[in-house]
C-alpha cells in the first residue's frame, strides 16, 4: 500500500511538472489523457467504447467537440460517478488535478460553460463532496467581488430605512408585518427548497417597473408631507383616502425645497440631494452625484415648480440600480494570494444581512468605523455578539402566513429559522391544493384571508424548527430525529395548564347538576365559583347557554379521561381541523355543542373520541420522527393526488447526501401509468424500471419509497386506499361523509446509499430506520453544513472553499451541535471575509 | 469613450444567453396585424340559465337543463332578451356554457381568480402566474402593452380607496406582480393620451417623465462602462429596460398624430368627479376603444363591475344607489325585483360591447375591419352565482371572423362538471393561447376534485381550435 501511494505521489508530481511546462493548451490534452488512462481506459477506449465516449483519442478531437466534451467528463470525475465502484478509483489529489488540468483547457480556449454552470445552485452538488471534506486539501478561499441583488426582506427593510421610521412604527413595519400601502416589492425567491437566494439575480426590467411605481408612491408621500408641513394631517384631503399615512421623520431641506420660491437656490437642492442620498445609499453623493442630481432638480423646478423638483429627484436616487444591490468589492492591500478583504463598512452589512435582513446596528458600524472589523477573530466577535442579541434581529418568520386566524411566530433571529425552512421546503405544503373530501373533510385549502390548513402546519413546523435552533444543541440531529411536535399549541404551557385546572374544577364541581335541563338555575347557583375561574370568560348569569356547551365540551372530555383542548370549539373563527394529519384524533367540529345563545342540549351527537390535548408541548407524537414526518414536509414532497416518492427521494438523496439527480431528458415525459389493482409504489416501481430510467431513478426510489407509510396529507397509514371508482365500496356526499376504496398494504421497504459509510448503507425497512441512518452519517451533516454555506454566502462552493467547509464542520462537532457554531465559523472564514482580485486565479493547493 | 449604441451592443452581447428578458417596450407586432383582445368581467355572478336563447326547442332546452354537450347554430333563433344590443352581431357570437373554474377563488370577491385560474385571495403571495391577459398581451407587444380599467369596489372584502384613482386591479404581469388599473375615464384617458395632451399639468408630468428617463439612462450606462465583463449583466438589463422605455415613449411620440386622431373625445360628464356607474362604464368603454384603435394597446381588461362597488344610473332606479349584494340576495330596490336590476345592468353591459363592436367594425384594416382580428370576452369574475362553487363560468364571445376559432354564431354547451369531455377555464384560455401562437401545455392550476372523475384536464378545447 505505502509503494503505491509513493507511487501515485510520483506520478502526480510528474504530472503536475507537465501541466506547469506546457503551456500550450494540446499539451494539457494529453496530459489530461494520460491522467485518465489508469481508471478510464478499459472502458473508453478507441474499440467499442462505453456511451460512445472515447477518452484515448482526445488530442484528435476538433476544438468544439474537444469544448463540449470536457465539461461531461469533468461532471462525472468530480461529481465520483465516473469511474464506477466497480473500476479502479480515483484518489482525491487525481480528481484536484484533473479539475485543475479540464479548467485550464477550457479557459485557454475561453470556454464559460464550466464556470457559467458552476455557479447555478442547482449544480451546487456536482462539488466532489470528499474533496470538499479530504484533511489534505488546504484552501484558497475567497468569493468574488460582487454586486448582491438584495433579498425581498433586505428590500422592505431599505424602505423602512428611507422613511427613517423609528420606534413602534418601525417594530410594526419591520417585525409584525406591516405593510406601506403602495409598494410592492420587486422582488420574488424561488419556490423551492433548498437555496432560494444567491448573489446570481439581475436587476430587469420587471423590477423597473414596480420600482417606477414605488418611487413614485415614496416620493408623492414625502412631496406631500413636506407641501403640508406643519399643517393638522387629520384635515388634509389626501389623494387617496384609503392611504393615508404619511412620513413622521422628514428632513428639512425637503420642506423647504418643496416649499421654496423660485429661483432656488443651490445650497438648498445640495442639502437636499445630500440627505436623499444619505437616506436612500446610506452615503454621502459624490461631487459628481451632487452637480448632476442638482442640474436635474433645478431643470425640473423650472418645468414643474419647487414641489415637483423635490419630486423628481427623490425619485431618481430611488431609481438608483446601488439601490436595490448589496457591494461586496474588497478594499485595502492584496494579499500572498491575491486576495482583499471587504471594506470595513462592507463587512458591516454583509455580517449584519447574513445574520438578519436589517442593516447594521450602530456598535457594528462604530467596529467598522474605528477598525475593529479586520481580523477573524473581530468578525466572529461581532458574529457572536449578534447572535446573543435577543432583540436587534427579532422578528416574524414569515409574515406572509399572517391572516385573520394566524400570525407567523417571532424568534430572535428569524433568518436562522428561514435556513431550515428553505432547506427542508416545507413551506412548499402551501402551494399543493388538495381535494378536501379525500382527507375526510378535515383539509382546507387556503382561501381569502387565510392560509387554513397548510397555512397551520406551517406555521407548526416553524415552531418545532424555532425550538431547536433556539435550544441550539445537536440542531442537525434533532430536526431529523426528533418526536417531539407542536399541535394547536395557541397558548404558553403555563396558560393551558390553568385553563385545564379551572375547567377541570368547574366540571367536577357541575357534573353531577342538571345542567342539560335546567342551566340558568346551575349557572345562578354557582356564579361566583365560576367567576372565579377566569378561564370560562362568564362574568354573569346572561349566558346559560354556554355553560351548556361547555359541560358538554367537557363531558365528552373530561368525562373520558381525555384533556380538552384549550380553546372552546364554538370561539369565533375557530379554524382548528388538522391534527388528524398527524395521526392525531381530531377536536370537535364547530357547531357540535349548537349555538351558545341556545340553551337546548344537543343529545343526538354521535359519539367520539377527542384528542386527549396536551398542553405541555412540544409532546411526543407516535409514529413522527423529524421534519421528514412532519405533515406539512410530507404534503410539499407529496402531488395535488397522491404521495410523491420520486419527489421524496430527491429531496433525501440533494440535501442529506450530498448527491445530484440530472435533468429529467427533454425526450422523456415522465407519467405514471394509471392502475387501479396496485399501489402507487408498484405504479412507480413499474414506470422506472427501464435501464435508461433506473439510471437515474436508483438515487431517488429507494430513499422516497421508505416513506410511502405516509399518505400525501401526512397521515401515517399500514394500507393504500385504491382510489379509483372500480375500487369505492362506499361512496359519501363529500361532507359529512366520505368515500371509501378497498385497500392494499404499504411497502415501505427501501435503500440507503450514499452516506459513504458502509455501516449505515444498506436496506431499510421503513422511513424511520432511514432517517436514524441518516441523523448517523457525516454525509448528512456535511451536506447540511454545504447548504448553509450557500445560505449565508449567497453562493455555490467550490473547492477552494474545503476549509472553510471543514471549519464549519468542526465547529459544529466541537461544540455539541450548536448551529451558531457553525454561522460563526462561516461568517469569520475566509470565503466570507475576503473578495478575489484576480477571479482566475482559483489554485487549490496540495499539502502533498 | 462609449457611445449609447456601443453599450447597448456590449449589453446585449453579454446578456442574450439569459432567458427572461421582460418584454417591456419590445418591438410591437414584430410585423403583421396584431391580434386584439377584450377582457370584460363583472361580479356577482353570471346564470346560466339566463344565457340560453328562448327560442331553443323542447329537446335542446332538455339537453340543456340536464347540462349535456350541445351545440345550436344561433341563426334564426332569437337571443335572451337582455343581449338584444348583440342581435346585429349575431354571426360574431359565442354564448359558451360548461365551464368550471372551481380551481379558482369564487364567490363574494375573486380578485385574479377567473383570469388567472388560481385561487386568489388579494394577497400577492397567492398572484401565482400572470394572468390570461397579459399572456396574450405578451404574444401581441404593443407602446404600453396592456390596459386595465375599472369600475372599483368601495365596500365589500376588497375595497379601493377611490372610484377615481389609480389601484390595484384585477389582472396580475406575473408571479406576485399586481397589476394597476384606472378607477375613472379622467384618470384613464390622462395617462393613456399624455403625450398628445393640451393640459398644461399633464404636459407638465409627460416632460418631466421623459427628463428622468434620460438622467436615469444615462446614469446607469456610465455606470456599467465601469464594469467588468462578469459584472456587466448585473446591470445590462436594467439599463437596457430604461433605453425601453425610452424607446417605447419615442415610439409614442411618433405615432402622434395617430394618437391625436383617437384621443376620445368625451363629453363633460365622463370626465366630472361625480357620475353614474353606467357613464363610468360608457367613458371607459370609449377611453379602452381609443386605446386600442391609436395602436397603444392590443390587450385591455376591463372590469365593468365588483361586487363591492355601488351602483347608480341604472334605468328606473337612477337616483338609488345599489349594493349589489343585496341584489345578490334578491333584495328589491325601488320597486323593482333584484333579477330585474341584474337584467338591466347584464343589458347596459351588452351596449357597451355593441359600441366596440360597431367602432371596430367601422374603421379598416388590412382589407377588413378592426373588429376582423378581435376578441371581446364577457364573463363572471366569480362563477354561476351569487354564492357561486366554480362550476360554470358562462362566457359571451364576439370574434372577428380573422380570429380563427372554430366557434362563432354558434351556441356552446361543454360537458357539465364531472361529465366525460368537461371543460375548465384552464382548458379555454390554453386555447387562446395556442391558437394565437403560445405551445404552453396548459395554462392555469388544475382542479384537484376533477381528479375522481379521471378527466385529462390538461391542454386546449380541440373542438374550438381552427
Amino acid at each position: 500500500m505505502l509503494r503505491m501511494r509513493q507511487a501515485m505521489k510520483w506520478f502526480l508530481v510528474c504530472v503536475i511538472l507537465l501541466i506547469s511546462v506546457n503551456a500550450d493548451a494540446n499539451d494539457d490534452v494529453k496530459t489530461l489523457q494520460l491522467l485518465l488512462g489508469r481508471t478510464c481506459f478499459d472502458c473508453h477506449t478507441e474499440i467499442d467504447p462505453e456511451s460512445g465516449v472515447d477518452l484515448s483519442r482526445l488530442e484528435t478531437l476538433n476544438i468544439d467537440a474537444l469544448m463540449k466534451l470536457l465539461p461531461l467528463i469533468h461532471e462525472q470525475v468530480m461529481t465520483g460517478e465516473m469511474p464506477p465502484s466497480e473500476a479502479n478509483g480515483l484518489e482525491p489529489s487525481e480528481r484536484l488535478v484533473i479539475d485543475k488540468t479540464i479548467r485550464g483547457i477550457l479557459g485557454a480556449n475561453h470556454s464559460e460553460l464550466l464556470d457559467a454552470r458552476s455557479s447555478e445552485m442547482r449544480f451546487a452538488n456536482y462539488v466532489n463532496h470528499e474533496l470538499l471534506f479530504d484533511k489534505t486539501a488546504v484552501a484558497n478561499a475567497a468569493t468574488e467581488k460582487r454586486r448582491w441583488l438584495v433579498s425581498p426582506k433586505i428590500f422592505y427593510e431599505r424602505v423602512i430605512d428611507v422613511f427613517a421610521l423609528e420606534g413602534r412604527e418601525r417594530d410594526n413595519y419591520s417585525k409584525r408585518g406591516q405593510r406601506f400601502y403602495g409598494i410592492t416589492n420587486p422582488f420574488l425567491l424561488p419556490d423551492r427548497s433548498g437555496i432560494r437566494y444567491d448573489d446570481q439575480g439581475l436587476l430587469n426590467g420587471g423590477h423597473l417597473l414596480v420600482m417606477l411605481n414605488n418611487a413614485q408612491w415614496i416620493a408623492g408621500k414625502y412631496v406631500f408631507a413636506a407641501v403640508h408641513d406643519g399643517e393638522n394631517r387629520g384635515s388634509l384631503e389626501y389623494p387617496d383616502p384609503k392611504d393615508r399615512w404619511l412620513p413622521n421623520n422628514i428632513p428639512r431641506s425637503y420642506v423647504e425645497l418643496a416649499n421654496a420660491r423660485i429661483p432656488v437656490g443651490s445650497d438648498l437642492i445640495h442639502q437636499a440631494v445630500t440627505d436623499h442620498f444619505q437616506r436612500v445609499l446610506r452615503r454621502k453623493p459624490n461631487q459628481s452625484e451632487l452637480r448632476l442630481h442638482t442640474e436635474l432638480t433645478q431643470k425640473a423646478i423650472e418645468i414643474g415648480g419647487s414641489a415637483q423638483g423635490l419630486n423628481q429627484l427623490l425619485i431618481s436616487v430611488l431609481l438608483k440600480s446601488e439601490f436595490l444591490y448589496r457591494y461586496e468589492f474588497g478594499d485595502g492591500p492584496i494579499d500572498a494570494l491575491g486576495r482583499q478583504q471587504l471594506s470595513a463598512l462592507e463587512a458591516a452589512d454583509a455580517i449584519s444581512y447574513a445574520i438578519g435582513d436589517q442593516r447594521p446596528d450602530q456598535q457594528l458600524i462604530t467596529a467598522a468605523l474605528q477598525g475593529a472589523l479586520a481580523t477573524r477573530e473581530d468578525y466572529a466577535r461581532e458574529v457572536k455578539r449578534l447572535l446573543n442579541d435577543d432583540v436587534y434581529y427579532r422578528g416574524q418568520i414569515d409574515p406572509s402566513l399572517n391572516g385573520k386566524h394566524y400570525r407567523s411566530n417571532e424568534t430572535s433571529h428569524p433568518k436562522l429559522v428561514r435556513f431550515f425552512r428553505d432547506f427542508f421546503g416545507y413551506p412548499l405544503c402551501l402551494k399543493i391544493f388538495k381535494d378536501s373530501p379525500r382527507s375526510d373533510g378535515y383539509y382546507r385549502n387556503p382561501g381569502r384571508g387565510s392560509l387554513a390548513t397548510p397555512g397551520w402546519l406551517t406555521l407548526e413546523a416553524d415552531r418545532i424548527v424555532t425550538y431547536h435552533v433556539e435550544r441550539d444543541r445537536e440542531v442537525f440531529r434533532n430536526l431529523l430525529t426528533s418526536d417531539q411536535f407542536f399541535v394547536y399549541h395557541d397558548k404558553t404551557n403555563e396558560v393551558g395548564e390553568e385553563i385545564i385546572k379551572e375547567w377541570s374544577e368547574v366540571y367536577e364541581k357541575l357534573k353531577g347538576s342538571d345542567w342539560r335541563n335546567e342551566p340558568e338555575a346551575v349557572l345562578a347557583d354557582n356564579i361566583d365559583f365560576i367567576k372565579l375561574r377566569k378561564a370560562l370568560k362568564t362574568a354573569d348569569t346572561s349566558r346559560p347557554g354556554e355553560l351548556v356547551n361547555y359541560m358538554h365540551y367537557f363531558s365528552e372530555t373530561f368525562g373520558n379521561n381525555r384533556t380538552p383542548f384549550t380553546t372552546i370549539p364554538w370561539a369565533h373563527g375557530y379554524t382548528f381541523h388538522h391534527s388528524p394529519f398527524y395521526g392525531l384524533p381530531p377536536t370537535p367540529s364547530i357547531g357540535r355543542y349548537g349555538s351558545w345563545k341556545s340553551t337546548k342540549f344537543q343529545s343526538g351527537v354521535e359519539p367520539k373520541q377527542f384528542w386527549d390535548y396536551p398542553t405541555q408541548q412540544p409532546f411526543a407524537i407516535e409514529n413522527r420522527k423529524g421534519i421528514l414526518t412532519h405533515p406539512a414536509w410530507l404534503i410539499a414532497h407529496s402531488s395535488n393526488f397522491h404521495t410523491d416518492p420520486i419527489k421524496r427521494g430527491k429531496w433525501i438523496r440533494e440535501k442529506l447526501l450530498a448527491g445530484f439527480v440530472p435533468d429529467v431528458p427533454i425526450t422523456v415525459d415522465a407519467q405514471i401509468p394509471d392502475d387501479p389493482h396496485v399501489t402507487l409504489r408498484e405504479r412507480v416501481e413499474s414506470a422506472t424500471a427501464k435501464q435508461e430510467c433506473w439510471k437515474c431513478h436508483r438515487r431517488m426510489n429507494p430513499l422516497g419509497f421508505a416513506f410511502e407509510a405516509f399518505d400525501d396529507f401526512g397521515r401515517y397509514r399500514l394500507e393504500e386506499p385504491l382510489e379509483s371508482a372500480e375500487n369505492r365500496i362506499a361512496s359519501g356526499d363529500g361532507k359529512t361523509s366520505f368515500d371509501r376504496f378497498k385497500t392494499l398494504p404499504v411497502n415501505t421497504n427501501g435503500t440507503l446509499v450514499g452516506t459513504g459509510d458502509p455501516q449505515l448503507d444498506g436496506p431499510v425497512t421503513d422511513a424511520f430506520e432511514l432517517i436514524d441512518r441518516l441523523a448517523a452519517s457525516d454525509r448528512a451533516r456535511q451536506s447540511m453544513i454545504r447548504y448553509a454555506f450557500r445560505f449565508f454566502l449567497g453562493r455555490n462552493e467550490t473547492l477552494t472553499d474545503a476549509l472553510t467547509l471543514q471549519d464549519a464542520d468542526r465547529a459544529y462537532l466541537e461544540s455539541n451541535g450548536s448551529f451558531n457554531a457553525v454561522v460563526i465559523s462561516l461568517l469569520s472564514s475566509d470565503s466570507f471575509r475576503f473578495r478575489r482580485v484576480d477571479p482566475s486565479d482559483t489554485t487549490v493547493a496540495l499539502k502533498h | 469613450m462609449n457611445t449609447r449604441r456601443q453599450f447597448l451592443k456590449r449589453s446585449l452581447v453579454a446578456t442574450s444567453a439569459i432567458a427572461g428578458v421582460p418584454s417591456i417596450g419590445a418591438a410591437s407586432g414584430g410585423g403583421g396585424i396584431p391580434k386584439r383582445f377584450i377582457f370584460l368581467h363583472r361580479g356577482n355572478g353570471l346564470w346560466p340559465k339566463v344565457m340560453v336563447p328562448p327560442s331553443f326547442s323542447k329537446e335542446q332546452l332538455e339537453i340543456e337543463r340536464r347540462k349535456e354537450a350541445l351545440e345550436v347554430d344561433l341563426d334564426g333563433h332569437d337571443l335572451p332578451e337582455w343581449m338584444e344590443p348583440l342581435a346585429e352581431h349575431r354571426d360574431d357570437l359565442t354564448i359558451l356554457q360548461g365551464l368550471s373554474g372551481k380551481m379558482c377563488t369564487v364567490g363574494h370577491h375573486s380578485w385574479c381568480s377567473s383570469l388567472g385560474v388560481f385561487k386568489a385571495n388579494e394577497r400577492l403571495s397567492s398572484i401565482r402566474w400572470a394572468t390570461v391577459d397579459f399572456e396574450l398581451a405578451k404574444l401581441f407587444p404593443s407602446p404600453v402593452g396592456h390596459v386595465e380599467l375599472a369600475c372599483f369596489p368601495l365596500g365589500g372584502g376588497n375595497a379601493r380607496g377611490s372610484l377615481d384613482g389609480i389601484a390595484t386591479g384585477f389582472s396580475a404581469r406575473g408571479p406576485q406582480q399586481p397589476n394597476y388599473a384606472f378607477g375613472s375615464p379622467k384618470a384613464a384617458l390622462n395617462e393613456l393620451f399624455k403625450s398628445v395632451s393640451d393640459d398644461s399639468e399633464t404636459q407638465v408630468k409627460y416632460q418631466l417623465d421623459r427628463q428622468l428617463l434620460s438622467f436615469l439612462g444615462n446614469g446607469e450606462r456610465k455606470l456599467s462602462e465601469t464594469l467588468s465583463q462578469s459584472e456587466l449583466p448585473k446591470l445590462a438589463h436594467y439599463a437596457q429596460s430604461i433605453e425601453s422605455i425610452q424607446g417605447r415613449n419615442e415610439r409614442i411620440d411618433a405615432m402622434g398624430d395617430q394618437i391625436r386622431r383617437h384621443v376620445p373625445e368625451l363629453d363633460a360628464k365622463y370626465l366630472a368627479d361625480e357620475m353614474t356607474t353606467f357613464d363610468r362604464q360608457r367613458g371607459h368603454t370609449e377611453v379602452l376603444l381609443g386605446a386600442l384603435v391609436s395602436g397603444l394597446t392590443n390587450v385591455a381588461a376591463f372590469t365593468v363591475d365588483e361586487l363591492g362597488h355601488r351602483y347608480t344610473g341604472i334605468p328606473g332606479i337612477e337616483g338609488q344607489k345599489v349594493n349589489m349584494h343585496d341584489i345578490g340576495h334578491g333584495k328589491e330596490i325601488g320597486g323593482l325585483t333584484a333579477e330585474e336590476i341584474r337584467k338591466r345592468c347584464r343589458h347596459h353591459h351588452m351596449t357597451l360591447v355593441d359600441t366596440m363592436v360597431r367602432r371596430l367594425k367601422s374603421i379598416p384594416e388590412d382589407g377588413g375591419t378592426m373588429f376582423d382580428n378581435t376578441m371581446i370576452f364577457y364573463f363572471p369574475d366569480g362563477g354561476e352565482t351569487h354564492h357561486s362553487h366554480g362550476t360554470e363560468f358562462p362566457f359571451i364571445v364576439m370574434s372577428g371572423d380573422k380570429v380563427g376559432l372554430e366557434m362563432r354564431r354558434r351556441y356552446i354547451r361543454l360537458p357539465k362538471y364531472g361529465d366525460p369531455g368537461h371543460k375548465t377555464l384552464g382548458n379555454w384560455y390554453t386555447t387562446l393561447l395556442n391558437q394565437f401562437g403560445s405551445s404552453i401545455n396548459h395554462y392555469g392550476a388544475h382542479d384537484v376534485g376533477l381528479q375522481a372523475f379521471g378527466i385529462d384536464q390538461t391542454g386546449p378545447i380541440q373542438s374550438l381550435m381552427s
